[in-house]
């Protein structure tokens, strides 16, 4: 048992260590959607047989709503160097704040993600009730 | 039973500088091919399992040991005189190998143990670290048990298993394009498991070698990469967090959320039916994510 945990805490130095050097030597990304065909492609990549027609994308560029022609939606988030997406149904909570909407989803590791929409906000709210009245 | 060193133990040393070249390689070619928190994560991830395979590993021995009794035939291990053997051993090893990753594919029950190996939705030699902590609980062992029916000795298995193990981390890279032809015809590669870990729809379930691609080949599970198609890396579901306990255990939540809501009758197909699989329909199979892919497109020619 005494060799278990000096191996485990050699590893544990080892791998702070490593990961500390990533950062440190500065590899990693800043990814943003560009615009909104990149973030059409993107819910295309996340779920094959969705077809994105319009697109909401944050001003910075972190995430973006991307909805089909059926006013099915789907959430694009960066993550790490990359994205991740959900679907957005009636299970996700918005909740607007003049330019900005921020999605909630029941996945609590997914975490909240809040939009700068501009003016647009209110219009996506008022799409993303439509889904929860459908 | 005779007892061999752990062979694991000794690659350590060349994994962390590997780790190091690769991460330097990276900072010239593309810096976004490594991220802190995801490199994090996988090595947690790695120590861990580490952890779990101290805690169960007397439990895998001694099943080993027991299987043992009822061998078919006497190998020895002294290597020697039954070098024949070892050779045998590592071949059929992999085989086995090949049955338990097929599987670890093809049934959610293996699949939620597995999963956290292709959690990342990168592709570096941190992501070989990146192991199980629930492979006992799966039952994975059990692939490796028709080789101690035969009759070779658990510690020569164990050490077989170690070195397919040591094998596999140095092809988990982007650094390296494509090996010499012949190589690629016969060895698991960086570019056939590349393809393993793609979630492009046409690369899904595909490349499930460890050391030998013949076997995809033989078994038809065999995708060649394309320079016109870039793997897209990691789950068809991303997981979109860095939380070390989500991704060794998210997928058993979901089994456990689908068994209990799902009708009596089809309880036990969200275990041993594929991932994806749904009683009613509503989510997609890799199989179903490749036809809709592959409705959508026109015919291509074949990958050089």
């Amino acid at each position: 048992m005494t060799a278990v945990a000096i191996q485990t805490g050699a590893s544990l130095v080892a791998v702070l260590l490593v990961a500390w050097l990533v950062r440190k030597i500065g590899l990693g990304a800043d990814p943003r959607i560009e615009d909104a065909t990149h973030a059409i492609r993107l819910a295309e990549e996340a779920e094959a047989g969705f077809h994105g027609v319009e697109v909401a994308r944050d001003r910075a560029g972190f995430a973006a709503i991307v909805q089909n022609a059926e006013g099915r939606m789907m959430l694009v988030r960066a993550h790490g160097n990359f994205f991740a997406a959900r679907p957005v149904d009636a299970s996700v909570i918005g909740r607007l704040d003049k330019d900005f909407l921020t999605l909630t989803m029941p996945e609590k590791t997914f975490g909240a993600v809040t939009l700068q929409l501009g003016k647009d906000a209110g219009m996506w709210a008022s799409r993303m009730r439509e889904i929860v009245r459908a | 039973m005779p007892e061999l060193p752990d062979p694991v133990v000794y690659a350590v040393p060349a994994f962390i500088l590997l780790l190091i070249a690769e991460m330097i390689v990276s900072l010239r070619r593309d810096r976004s091919r490594y991220e802190a928190r995801d490199t994090l994560t996988s090595l947690l991830l790695g120590t861990g399992s580490q952890v779990a395979g101290a805690f169960v590993g007397a439990a895998v021995i001694g099943m080993s040991v027991w299987v043992y009794q009822f061998h078919l035939f006497d190998i020895g291990i002294e290597f020697s005189r039954w070098w024949w053997a070892w050779i045998l051993c590592f071949f059929l090893d992999d085989l086995a190998y090949y049955a338990f990753h097929r599987s670890a594919h093809r049934v959610r029950w293996f699949w939620a143990s597995h999963v956290i190996h292709h959690s990342s939705q990168h592709y570096n030699l941190s992501t070989a670290l990146r192991q199980t902590w629930t492979g006992f609980f799966s039952l994975t062992f059990l692939f490796r048990l028709p080789l101690f029916l035969i009759g070779f000795p658990p510690a020569m298995v164990f050490f077989c298993a170690g070195l397919n193990l040591i094998y596999q981390f140095w092809i988990h890279t982007e650094a390296i394009k494509r090996m010499p032809r012949w190589f690629e015809a016969v060895m698991n590669t960086p570019s056939h498991h590349r393809v393993h870990h793609g979630v492009n729809p046409r690369y899904l379930d595909a490349n499930y070698a460890g050391v030998f691609i013949i076997w995809d080949k033989m078994f038809g599970s065999f995708v060649a990469e394309r320079d016109d198609e870039p793997v897209r890396y990691g789950i068809v579901k991303q997981l979109g967090s860095f939380n070390i306990l989500w991704a060794a255990v998210h997928e058993w939540v979901g089994i456990a959320k689908d068994v209990w809501a799902a009708p009596w009758k089809h309880k036990l197909g969200y275990m041993w039916r594929e991932p994806g699989w749904s009683h009613d329909g509503s989510r997609a199979t890799s199989a179903m994510i490749r036809e809709r892919w592959a409705a959508g497109r026109p015919v291509e020619e074949p990958a050089e």
